[in-house]
């Protein structure tokens, strides 16, 4: 009964704390917004394309290709192409560079020659690939000319009647995350994760309020007082991370998969070791400041190497090693494969690996806790 | 009478350092026993073992009967701490407090609420206990201190400085209270640097120095143990450090020191030296502005057997 004393009143202490409110729940939702909305673009694998401005130069000595060429344009131009001739005075290159112009070709008896924007590559991209498509055809118009006059012909009509100049080729890509779905799981693991600060003070706190004096004269072991504390602790950061996993649902729509409750579960044992971590980095480096120090540090490359702030892909050498030691590393892992691949068994792994390191750190706690006399 | 504590033998150890050594003592049934010490002088490793927050080294200590190491709940249950630093929730109202504390003591539903609402109108905090502490004064605070130690009605309270940094009225309050609790059956263990407060209410005193006890009685039995001493205070205008050696090199003089604007000069009463103590004070000197003699207090008593001030 006075574990759950203990705990009730950890809740209603942690509830009262504006602080640790704003902190465990503020923070996470307003960063996945931040960075969400300011980091799109990493994420999108849409583009939206704009206007596409073809300024051209060319010179023909065949009547064949100048038709060709006209019925090119006529039916690019309905799929949205603006083809301009360069006039007299004009810089192609001043053109292309400020954006007015998407691209600028050469057309004459040599080939064709095109020089496309590297401010709007996805747009300069279409134009080559219809400008090669052209450039193809008319290749083979010509060449069955050579050989038969009426299929060359043939060739060259219909070839410009073709609208299909690009062929687009998709693959049933899986279903990636986005900006805003990167940083749901992201923050939402590091928050977690941040739990080993409070924890890291459960016992720290009650020796400074010295209210540890008044716990250990009560009637009550000191096993009772630390599950109690653990499972007020437990259960606080488990509601906020519940919050902010809810709020990015529903508010911002982040995608979570189809296996919620197996990610809930991941995050409570997240959690279970974040508080084990700080319990136990608080009994054996016993100068609370000196404990604080090492939490604050440890979280700060956690979150990073971890990706909590931009996803690090790619690593080698030392980087490698340090990623692969922050816990969010592993659990974002996870997270991402169970959400977006299915991979169930990489989740079960994480929980597995939490809930031992865990238990570790539980150990080396209640050893700490029982060779002391006071807290 | 009976006794409630008994202290045989009781050692503890921190490494190499005694900090309590072969302490036996007997606190009887209704008593209000104060323990005098300076600093470091082991009162308080004492009390926290009796409150079963350190385990001894050696000895035993026997509550009601019971050893408390051996029989470590039933002690807990009938002990209640207030301990010098204040030991309250800053973010739990003064009601929540002692409920919390008092649960821990096994304490359930309306028996807990009767209990709470008890100690805290004990105290005189009953119209606050839906404050929180933070809008308490430094009395109030010490006063919800006490209640959340004495709501499942201990046997023994071991109050340690319950008076510590609080304005007089809350003092006087604090010290009815004691009273109050010792009429109502509970047995008290009391220390303070108070020496006027421990004279006030404490029916017997132990002065501790070193880890062990070197004298125990009710007041008059102390003072009775320095009849051959008496206690000249010399009020001077403090303009310049008085050389305190100069005066302990007097004849008969045991011990002196310096409290503000008065010197307080312990001396041994066969040995007639006023003379020569006003003597070399005018030749440091000193602006002398009123000699007395006093009779052996509780205070001369402590500073001729330990040779240091309680606040030393």
């Amino acid at each position: 009964m006075a574990i759950w004393r203990i705990a009730l009143k950890e809740i209603l202490s942690s509830v009262r704390n504006r602080q640790t409110f704003l902190f465990m729940l503020a923070l996470p939702i307003i960063l996945m917004l931040i960075l969400g909305a300011g980091l799109s673009n990493a994420f999108s694998s849409k583009h939206s394309v704009g206007e596409v401005r073809l300024l051209y130069q060319a010179t023909f000595s065949e009547n064949d290709m100048s038709a060709y060429w006209d019925s090119f344009t006529k039916a690019i131009g309905k799929e949205g192409v603006e083809v301009v001739p360069i006039r007299p005075g004009m810089d192609w290159r001043q053109e292309v560079s400020s954006g007015r112009y998407t691209a600028y070709a050469t057309i004459d008896k040599e080939g064709i020659a095109f020089f496309g924007s590297s401010k709007n590559t996805v747009e300069s991209g279409i134009l080559q690939g219809m400008l090669v498509a052209f450039a193809d055809r008319y290749a083979l118009g010509t060449a069955a000319f050579q050989a038969s006059p009426g299929v060359g012909t043939n060739i060259l009509k219909h070839a410009a009647e073709s609208k299909d100049f690009i062929q687009e080729t998709t693959l049933a890509a899986v279903r990636k995350p986005g900006s805003i779905d990167y940083y749901a799981v992201s923050m939402t693991t590091m928050i977690a994760l941040f739990s080993i600060i409070s924890a890291n003070y459960l016992f720290g706190a009650e020796r400074a309020r010295k209210t540890a004096i008044r716990l250990m004269a009560a009637p009550i072991s000191k096993g009772e007082i630390l599950v109690g504390k653990m499972i007020g602790n437990v259960f606080i950061n488990t509601l906020c991370v519940l919050v902010v996993v809810l709020f990015s649902k529903f508010v911002y729509h982040a995608y979570w998969g189809n296996h919620f409750w197996l990610v809930l579960l991941a995050l409570l044992t997240e959690v279970l070791l974040a508080v084990s971590l700080g319990l136990g980095i608080g009994f054996l480096l016993t100068k609370q400041e000196g404990s604080y120090m090492v939490v604050m540090i440890f979280l700060q490359c956690a979150s990073f190497f971890g990706g909590a702030y931009f996803p690090i892909e790619n690593t080698e050498g030392i980087l490698t090693l340090l990623t692969n030691l922050s816990p969010l590393r592993w659990i974002n892992t996870a997270l991402l494969e169970l959400i977006y691949m299915d991979n169930i068994a990489a989740v079960w792994k994480v929980i597995g690996l939490n809930l031992g390191i865990a238990a570790v750190f539980l150990v080396l706690t209640v050893i700490s806790i029982r060779r002391r006399e006071a807290f | 009478m009976s006794h409630v504590l008994e202290i045989r033998n009781l050692t503890k150890k921190f490494g190499d350092f005694i900090a309590v050594d072969n302490m036996t003592l007997n606190i009887g049934e209704g008593e209000i026993f104060g323990f005098l010490g300076a600093n470091g002088a082991g009162k308080s490793t004492t009390i926290n073992m009796i409150a079963s927050l350190l385990r001894p080294t050696k000895g035993e200590i026997v509550l009601l009967g019971k050893n408390i190491v051996k029989d470590s709940k039933f002690a807990k249950m009938n002990t209640g701490i207030v301990p010098q630093e204040l030991a309250i929730y800053e973010d739990m109202t003064a009601y929540e407090n002692v409920s919390f504390f008092a649960g821990l003591y096994g304490l359930r539903g309306a028996m807990l609420r009767e209990r709470t609402e008890e100690a805290l109108a004990f105290v005189g905090l009953g119209d606050k206990h839906q404050s929180f502490p933070k809008n308490f004064s430094g009395g109030m605070k010490r006063r919800l201190n006490i209640a959340c130690a004495i709501a499942h009605l201990p046997k023994l309270i071991i109050m340690d400085e319950p008076t510590v940094g609080i304005d007089p009225q809350s003092r006087n309050y604090i010290l009815q209270s004691v009273r109050k609790l010792n009429e109502m059956g509970c047995t008290i263990i009391y220390t303070s640097h108070y020496m006027e407060e421990v004279e006030e209410i404490c029916t017997r005193i132990a002065i501790v120095d070193h880890g062990k006890i070197i004298a125990e009685g009710t007041k008059e039995q102390l003072t009775s143990i320095i009849t051959d001493t008496k206690e000249i205070w010399i009020g001077f205008r403090a303009d310049g450090a008085i050389s305190i050696e100069s005066l302990q090199g007097i004849a008969g003089v045991t011990a002196v020191r310096q409290e503000e604007n008065t010197l307080k000069i312990v001396s041994k009463s066969e040995v007639n030296n006023l003379n020569r103590i006003i003597q070399q004070l005018i030749k440091d000197q000193v602006e002398i502005r009123s000699v007395e003699e006093q009779a052996p207090n509780l205070e001369s008593v402590f500073l001729t057997l330990t040779g240091r001030n309680l606040r030393d």
